[in-house]
């Protein structure tokens, strides 16, 4: 389900541009934390973050009287909460270059290596504080562009029309980028758990 | 449709954008490949961990000073239309 706009965005545009107090905790309560957990993935560091938070909403404030009338609030947030990070990251490690090998070609995805049935285990094993800990490291270790797109389509729910805007990029590259992004934590995790399967279960040793 | 196919739409066919047509061969594809099956299922799963995952949030205390700061610049950043 997309999340990333109200409803009513033109009238709430309109309510901002009048100082309206309540249209802008609205605002500020709909988006802090997804812009929060857009910038914290890129950054891995809570005061960071809230800095990109906080510059983003002061670039709405200074912006709202040149945003055009249609303008998308969420998109146009999220994308401003993405580049400030990305600048932050830059800054962070100037020498290194982020624009990582974009992966757009749909042909040669790597074939899955672990076939291993790990859907049955149980919850508490699933959800466990380790396991958590383990898919957000693998979540972290997913290259810059993938890691974009599956942060803001899987966890944030925006559309794929939606990611595209924010990171200005086709959507057939966020199709691509999110499939691709999606096996490699599948492999991450199904090497993880397919250890657990076969304590439990010899027929799958 | 083969292994190679099923692994290439298989977002597509997650994601429901498949045409009656492919999802059809991609579902019979499934029905028959135990190895295609346990990717979709593992995939599938991947995902709704990764979505039912407790989302971080800012710290209350550091929020609330976020809110109070930004409002101020909110409401005192002169209204050019006025
Ligand atoms: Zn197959």
């Amino acid at each position: 389900m997309p999340e990333a706009e109200f409803t009513d965005n033109a009238a709430l545009l309109e309510r901002l541009r009048e100082r309206d107090a309540d249209a802008f905790r609205q605002v500020f309560e709909h988006y802090s934390d997804r812009l929060f957990r857009v910038a914290l993935r890129i950054l891995e560091d809570e005061r960071e973050a809230e800095g990109v938070v906080q510059d983003s909403f002061l670039r709405l404030i200074e912006s709202l009287d040149r945003l055009r009338g249609d303008a998308k609030i969420g998109t146009w947030l999220y994308r401003v909460a993405h580049n400030a990070a990305l600048d932050r990251l830059r800054r962070r490690r100037p020498t290194q270059d982020l624009a990582d090998e974009a992966q757009d070609d749909p042909g040669d995805l790597p074939p899955p290596v672990n076939l291993v049935d790990w859907t049955d285990l149980p919850e508490d094993q699933l959800c466990s504080s380790e396991a958590t800990d383990y898919l957000d490291q693998a979540v972290a270790g997913l290259s810059d562009s993938l890691r974009a797109v599956f942060t803001l389509r899987e966890i944030e729910g925006l559309s794929t029309a939606e990611t595209a805007d924010t990171l200005g990029i086709s959507q057939s590259a966020v199709k691509v980028r999110l499939h691709r992004a999606r096996l490699t934590l599948r492999e991450r995790l199904a090497d993880y758990f397919s250890e657990q399967v076969g304590l439990g279960d010899p027929k799958q040793a | 449709m083969q292994c190679d196919d099923l692994l290439n739409y298989l977002s597509d066919y997650i994601d429901n954008d498949l045409d009656e047509a492919l999802s059809a061969e991609a579902r019979a594809h499934l029905a028959t490949c135990p190895n295609c099956k346990v990717v979709l299922d593992t995939t599938m799963q991947t995902i709704a961990l990764t979505r039912d995952r407790e989302k971080r949030v800012i710290p209350a205390a550091r929020r609330q000073q976020l809110f109070d700061q930004l409002q101020d610049a909110f409401l005192n950043q002169p209204d050019k239309t006025m």
